[in-house]
């Protein structure tokens, strides 16, 4: 594989939800190291698109390629494309009966026949990453909502993806415990990881994305680099959106 | 004094419902279990003839009823398991077979399968009364394990699911490193209701020429036309032990619950 050929590639992707078109013939392609930020107004679309990319969610029509491997291509078995592409989802999801060492562990133990001594010592490692190594032995119950989507993404980071994809990791936390998860997500931006971030947070789309990606009703409106998107958006309905999430509280 | 004209409504501060560790309650466990136990002392010392004889005529059938219990429970489990699983399989095939066999064993009443499956065994080949028993027993509570199986799977947040599936495990492994091992704490309780409902109903199998502790009772009823004295025993019997039973299960349930809280 050529080193600029898309680590991601969407092609014409179609989905239903019975007769409801969530998308619509959406194509887009994502390099390797790239940091994409998908916006839009809820319901247009965006988590579900990511949720294609792992295939938590099928499609009825289009290509979807991972690392050149065909997700619905004849023998490629899903379960080891998905090793390789992590998932933080929005309401953290840790299995609540392991600690947070064990979840952690699970998958690189159950699913690379990774030693247990191995697994716990890359796990102490990511969850020292995350600020949560003093946190190994508590179960996720016992822990706040920011440091559970810590573990989470330590959880996904345990299988080293070459993907991570982010269905709106901040929604559910209450707003102090925010910037804790942003700054763990910008720390592995940093580190050069591809990421595909579904968020209402504008800050680090600014700040981290080099493309933000607008959407609205289940189409790709306007694919743009953030300075543009945030300062020159080009469709009428991107204008819109920024108008209405960037406009002071007038009361 | 009220003042006129005006009708006062008196709303409590207290729990609508009384909770357990209300002090106003009366525990009946306690009541039934001193009663049940007074009684099978008092009586045999009082009149050791029949009660006593009873008693020492009866304990070969308590045996005979844990085992019958105990190997039907975890045959019951086993079958259970898979149909709870086979009801929520995407297999049409399977989750038809799984379906028809809750809908068909529920329809029927236990009494009936008991004697249906003993005889229709017994058609074929020649097994043990014991046996036949617990192969009719585990039959038709495996359907109902079924139900409170894939209610208990059902009861997992399908996040737990996308979680596993997103890191690479295939739908198996879900199910057996995720979803199970989580599900077992809403399972085991209704388990443990099912194990002395179980118990109760194997009284039936007394009819099938198995000794159990009420046909140990009749056996000696009709020797000795003791009949109200013999069931009086029985029946002290059959409630002392499902009260200890309950008792551990209540104990179980608070422990698991406890687990959740940490």
């Amino acid at each position: 594989m050529n080193a600029a050929d898309p680590i991601i590639r969407l092609h014409r992707i179609t989905k239903f939800f019975g007769t409801f078109k969530a998308l619509s013939e959406v194509s887009l392609e994502i390099k390797a190291g790239e940091k994409v930020v998908v916006l839009g107004p809820s319901g247009s679309g965006k988590s579900t698109l990511l949720r294609t990319i792992n295939r938590l969610e099928s499609i009825d029509a289009g290509t979807i390629v991972i690392d050149g491997r065909n997700l619905y291509g004849d023998g490629e078995d899903i379960n080891r494309i998905r090793m390789e592409v992590g998932m933080v989802f929005q309401s953290f999801n840790l299995f609540r009966h392991k600690t947070v060492l064990e979840n952690l562990t699970l998958a690189p133990i159950k699913l690379k026949k990774m030693g247990r001594e191995q697994a716990e010592s890359l796990a102490l490692s990511l969850l020292d990453k995350v600020g949560m190594r003093d946190r190994a032995g508590h179960y996720p119950i016992q822990l706040s909502g920011g440091q559970q989507q810590r573990v989470a993404i330590a959880r996904a980071l345990a299988m080293e993806p070459k993907i991570m994809l982010f269905d709106e990791p901040t929604s559910a936390l209450d707003p102090e415990m925010i910037n804790e998860v942003l700054e763990v997500m910008v720390a592995l931006a940093r580190e050069g990881m591809t990421m595909v971030v579904v968020t209402h947070e504008m800050g680090f789309a600014r700040e981290v994305a080099d493309t933000v990606v607008f959407m609205d009703g289940g189409a790709i409106v306007e694919v743009a680099d953030p300075l543009s998107f945030f300062t020159n958006p080009q469709n009428p309905r991107s204008q819109l959106f920024l108008k209405q999430i960037l406009a002071p509280a007038t009361r | 004094m009220p003042e006129p004209g005006i009708t006062k409504i008196d709303v409590g501060d207290g729990a609508a419902i009384p909770t357990p560790d209300d002090k106003g309650l009366v525990s009946a466990w306690w009541i039934a279990l001193t009663g049940a136990v007074v009684l099978l002392v008092l009586l045999p010392w009082l009149k050791p003839d029949p009660y006593l004889n009873i008693l020492r005529f009866v304990p070969d059938g308590i045996v005979v009823t844990f085992q019958v219990t105990v190997f039907s429970i975890t045959l019951a489990i086993v079958i259970g398991l898979l149909t709870g699983l086979g009801r929520i399989s995407r297999n049409r095939f399977v989750n038809l077979a799984a379906s028809l066999y809750v809908e068909v064993v529920r329809g029927i009443p236990l009494l009936v399968q008991l004697f249906y499956i003993y005889y229709a065994l017994g058609r074929f080949v020649r097994v043990p009364d014991m046996l036949a028993a617990v192969i009719a027993m585990a039959f038709c509570y495996g359907a109902y394990m079924g139900e409170v199986f894939r209610a208990g799977i059902k009861s997992i947040d399908h996040g737990q699911t996308e979680a596993a599936l997103s890191l690479g495990f295939n739908q198996r492994q879900t199910m057996a490193y995720v979803i199970l091992p989580q599900a077992w704490r809403t399972i085991l309780p209704p388990v443990g209701n099912e194990f002395i409902a179980l118990l109760k109903d194997t009284s039936l199998v007394s009819i099938l020429a198995v000794a159990d502790i009420l046909r140990r009772g009749r056996e000696y009823a009709s020797e000795s036309f003791n009949y109200f004295e013999t069931y009086t025993m029985i029946a002290l019997i059959y409630l002392l032990i499902t009260l200890i039973l309950s008792k551990l299960i209540s104990i179980m349930e608070h422990r698991l619950s406890h687990y959740e809280r940490r």
